[in-house]
């Protein structure tokens, strides 16, 4: 919209415009969710387990990148009709705050995945001590100890954006930290096949087993899903650092508020994979729906 | 994100005269992009990233569906194949909390300890035995191929796998109420 307003050379690229109902739906969509399990976790004693502990974590990080869109879109409106002026310090210190926010959702989200791999993991290879290993206080400790970090690196990467050093190190850690929560997950399936293996070969066995596809669908979707919702965005950062002028990198980055959104469908669909696939949650989100009637 | 608009902003002076930092719905001010004489098409990086991703998130599957493969299938009994471990589906039935361990906990872990102590003994000396008959062929674990039929010690070896729960690892497939399934490990075991 205010490219008219620059008298330099036009794209051919402009802007590929999210109409604001569908972004703010979205993101409605997903603070609401991801409210309810913290609710749900909160009000049921059942789960107040390490595991829902680190499924809490991941949901309040996807709370934070929905709310960080959402004020964000706001802001924008009220710049636009005028509340806000828009070369005030205090708008900078506002924009300078939402973007730490944002950071500390993404490397929130990436910790917070790499500590469910974690806890199964760790329930798997080590399952009879489990409970020496895991206790809910090392748990509370190792959730401070990720999101105390978090905070630190996504002020420092705020207050110091504009420094290569910054964003070099943000997008190794992205794919680095997928890397290895995917060589937990295939340890983790490579203990099941040998398992199965051994129960299938004993002859009384009438165990019938077969090519299991859910495991694969499952961590694929796991690992697939936060791939094509975060990594639009890091190649965005990428990118806007080192060809802001390139015009197929210029092509790239007018695609800005469809990877913000895709962001957004992150923080809606990763509930559904970890969280609601256990069955002591959805009854608890019964409980708390239908008993009250 | 406006805090990349610096970034611009160091870069392309023409651009804004006026202010520094403003606060725009576009981020970047293109300025001096220009289209001339591009070789690809505009969007090629666009797609060619969409299609890379497309392929490793599939190339990503199919190397896990070859990792769970678990070799040739027997004969299946209807009945007691729903009731038996199967092992090789707990992947999706991640979602199985441990709250029942808490109810269980000490007693679980002891009964859970030495049943499991003595069903890993039994399938290695299963193994060895097997192993001893067929040769160094048999170097690893995962290549039995005919098992010979002896004792009882068998069927005892299964049910002690089958009374070993693992919580969050066992999918028996009924996805019935949780207390059922974890349960199976409260009665008394046989063997021992």
């Amino acid at each position: 919209k205010n490219i008219s307003d620059f008298s330099v050379n036009i794209t051919d690229c402009t802007q590929v415009v999210v109409p604001e109902e569908v972004f703010f739906t979205v993101a409605a969509a997903g603070i609401l969710e991801n409210l309810l399990i913290l609710i749900a976790v909160v009000r049921n004693k059942n789960l107040h387990l390490p595991m829902y502990f680190f499924i809490c974590s991941l949901a309040i990080s996807d709370m934070l990148g929905s709310l960080y869109k959402t004020l964000e879109n706001i802001f924008i409106i009220l710049c636009k009709m005028g509340y806000l002026t828009r070369h005030g310090d205090f708008e900078k210190k506002l924009d300078d705050a939402m973007d730490s926010m944002f950071i500390l959702s993404l490397l929130g989200s990436i910790f917070s995945l790499l500590a469910i791999a974690a806890d199964r993991y760790i329930t798997i290879f080590y399952a009879l001590r489990y409970h020496n290993i895991m206790t809910l206080r090392r748990a509370l400790v190792i959730l401070a100890i990720i999101w105390a970090f978090c905070a630190g690196c996504s002020i420092a990467i705020a207050l110091f954006s504009y420094e290569a050093a910054t964003v070099i190190p943000f997008t190794i850690l992205f794919p680095l930290m997928m890397f290895f929560i995917l060589c937990l997950y295939v340890h983790m399936f490579l203990l099941a096949r040998s398992h199965a293996k051994k129960i299938a070969s004993l002859p009384s066995s009438t165990f019938h087993h077969r090519t299991n596809m859910k495991g694969a669908i499952t961590l694929t979707i796991f690992l697939g899903v936060f791939l094509c919702c975060w990594a639009p965005f890091v190649l965005h950062i990428l990118l806007a650092r080192f060809c802001p002028h390139n015009p197929y990198c210029a092509c790239y980055m007018s695609i800005f508020h469809v990877n913000g959104t895709l962001i957004m469908c992150n923080a809606i669909i990763n509930p559904m994979i970890f969280a609601f696939r256990s069955p002591e949650l959805r009854s608890t989100f019964k409980k708390m729906f239908y008993c009250p009637r | 994100m406006s805090a990349l608009r610096l970034i611009s902003n160091r870069t392309s002076q023409q651009a804004l005269s006026n202010s520094d930092y403003t606060w725009d719905y576009e981020y970047y001010e293109y300025a001096p992009v220009s289209f001339e004489g591009l070789k690809a098409h505009k969007y090629s990086i666009v797609i060619g990233f969409w299609v890379g991703l497309a392929v490793f998130v599939i190339f990503m599957f199919f190397v896990l569906t070859l990792l769970t493969k678990t070799g040739a299938p027997h004969q299946d009994n209807a009945e007691l194949s729903e009731k038996r471990f199967h092992m090789n589906s707990f992947v999706a039935d991640f979602g199985r909390p441990l709250e029942s361990e808490r109810v269980f906990s000490h007693q679980m872990a002891e009964e859970s300890q030495s049943l499991f102590h003595f069903c890993i003994n039994e399938v290695d000396h299963m193994n060895k035995e097997k192993e001893s008959q067929k040769g160094p062929s048999l170097k690893s674990n995962t290549h039995f191929q005919e098992v010979p039929k002896s004792s009882a010690m068998f069927e005892e070896d299964l049910h002690c796998l089958t009374k070993f729960n693992i919580p969050n690892f066992v999918n028996t497939e009924q996805n019935s109420s949780l207390g059922e399934d974890d349960l199976l490990i409260s009665e008394p075991p046989i063997i021992l």
